[in-house]
């Protein structure tokens, strides 16, 4: 194959399929390269895609009887746990029925397989339909640079050329490195190490248990115990007849407390409210894969470069900013937008940053960046030890406090709410975790 | 329900290449740094695989067969023992995930 592409894309998870199917619809002659032995096969997720992008990609995809997705969310739950309590503000309501969804659970190695294949359709129905393909199997070794600009890709003796490359390999981002964008190496300090465990029941107790009805589905992140005082956060997904519970956790935090995350997990799913949530069912899949936190910090110092674009999460584009721990949607979102900066360069036939920096511009303009700016100081607070320790066990014991019949006075609740925070915190850190609380959301 | 143990839960996990005998790491660790300068070995305690081991003398051990490609030690090493890259589809023992 000595004949050039317009592009090549690295990796086959939703920011590379999202790119891929821009440029296909773009009459975009490209190459998309996947490790893997099919899209999907190497990722994993909490995983919930939220956002409606899914239906500019694939319109109506809610009318597909077995689509790639599991469920759409309509019941939303955060949960503050103690030892032996659990205090949820939950939200249900059906005005989240209607298309397009604003959140769909998924299973990577499911839903990344049936979005590939709706590439490939527009592949075919492209101009290009016999020089643009998606190849798996295939491990990246290197971006070729010439005079400092990308032309293509070596993979063992075979090399590939083409006037861009889209990086889009994930979190463990080795050619973003490579091509210089990010530090060889990056300190622990902003990623936390995600772990995960997918659980069977019989569709019908699981619709029961979770009181889902159809395809409707359920969101609950959890703070507090479940993460046996490490930095981050639990989360339980329901998908069609499985669920995925697991939790992130700051690995310099892990490192600095000594502590496994497969002994937290036991940790979380044994405390009395999720056990309860979770009995019955067979473990059928176990999964770990580091996250990013959201910090700017750990941000490549740029997303592009003559002839190369970074995309999702390689660009570190993931974020729990309290609502919600998005990041698939950025990485569709980003991986659109770098696909439209390549159908420009091609219009303008250039290649360079000249072109390719109206990227960074697409995207500092989309909510992506706006979010990931906007809210940086979220993510700090919710990284902080108040959030995954005090305020938790503040919030369960005025709950034990509050729901507790006494035969005897009851005091006011004004009085329990005085004694829960002199017990687990001071009003005065509560202030100033309010202020900054107010300030960040 | 009943909490699994790590070898159980490894042991739902699908690799490729599982009985080529010639297979090649992706991952290699130089233990010499673990078992001399390094002050915390974390990576026996934070590998969601288990894949390094601590021995009764204290000594770091890595295999690399349980690895699930996560990414933890590359970033949980701070003393530069750990050269992480993908498995070669070809020639390496990956990942396949069911689920994912």
């Amino acid at each position: 194959m000595d004949e050039k592409f317009d592009c090549i894309i690295v990796g086959a998870g939703v920011a590379g399929l999202a790119a891929a199917m821009t440029l296909a619809r773009n009459n975009m002659k490209f190459l998309l390269i996947e490790k893997g032995e099919f899209a999907g096969s190497k990722n994993v997720s909490g995983g919930v895609l939220w956002g409606s992008d899914l239906a500019k990609l694939v319109p109506e995809y809610w009318e597909e009887k077995d689509g790639g997705w599991e469920r759409f969310i309509n019941h939303r739950r955060l949960t503050f746990l103690d030892d032996q309590s659990s205090f949820s503000i939950d939200f249900k309501s059906s005005h989240f029925n209607e298309t397009p969804y604003t959140g769909v659970v998924v299973l990577r190695s499911k839903f990344d397989r049936w979005l590939a294949d709706k590439v490939e359709n527009a592949i075919a129905e492209s101009d290009y339909a016999m020089d643009s393909f998606i190849a798996t199997n295939i491990k990246v070794d290197e971006v070729l640079m010439e005079d400092g600009k990308a032309v293509g890709i070596r993979t063992g003796e075979e090399e590939f050329h083409a006037n861009s490359v889209i990086i889009a390999e994930g979190v463990n981002n080795l050619l973003t490195r490579q091509v210089g964008l990010q530090d060889d190496y990056v300190p622990a300090d902003h990623v936390l190490t995600g772990i995960k465990e997918v659980i069977r029941y019989d569709q019908e107790q699981l619709e029961d248990r979770f009181q889902l009805n159809g395809l409707s589905g359920m969101s609950n992140e959890y703070i507090g115990y479940a993460t046996d005082g490490v930095e981050g956060g639990g989360f339980l997904y329901t998908n069609r007849d499985t669920i995925s519970i697991g939790l992130v956790l700051g690995l310099k935090d892990l490192r600095e407390k000594r502590k496994s995350p497969h002994d937290i997990l036991n940790h979380f799913k044994d405390h009395p409210a999720v056990r309860d949530t979770i009995r019955g069912g067979e473990v059928v899949e176990y999964s770990a894969h580091v996250v990013s936190s959201g910090d700017k910090r750990i941000m490549p110092k740029e997303l592009y470069k003559d002839g190369v674009l970074i995309c999702g999460e390689a660009a570190n584009l993931l974020m729990n900013a309290g609502k919600a721990i998005q990041g698939m949607d950025y990485a569709m979102r980003s991986g659109i937008l770098a696909a439209e900066t390549i159908v420009d360069a091609k219009e303008k036939d250039d290649f360079t940053s000249n072109t390719l920096k109206n990227y960074r511009k697409a995207l500092d303009e989309s909510y992506v960046m706006k979010d990931m700016n906007g809210f940086q100081d979220a993510v700090h607070m919710l990284h902080s030890p108040e959030m995954f320790k005090d305020v938790p066990n503040l919030v369960c014991d005025f709950g034990r406090k509050f729901f507790s019949i006494k035969n005897e006075p009851t005091k006011k609740s004004r009085k329990m709410l005085a004694e829960s925070v002199k017990e687990h915190s001071s009003y005065w850190d509560l202030i100033k975790l309010g202020l900054k609380g107010a300030k960040s959301l | 329900m009943k909490l699994l143990k790590l070898t159980e839960r490894l042991g739902l996990v699908s690799y490729r290449n599982q009985a080529k005998s010639e297979i090649k790491p992706h991952i290699v660790v130089d233990t010499d740094i673990c078992n001399s300068t390094c002050p915390h070995k974390c990576t026996t305690y934070v590998c969601p695989a288990n894949c390094y081991t601590m021995d009764e003398e204290g000594t770091v051990h890595f295999q690399v067969e349980d690895c699930i490609e996560c990414g933890t030690c590359m970033y949980a090493c701070d003393q530069g023992a750990v050269d992480w890259n993908y498995p070669d589809p070809e020639i390496g023992r990956g990942v396949t995930w069911n689920f994912g």
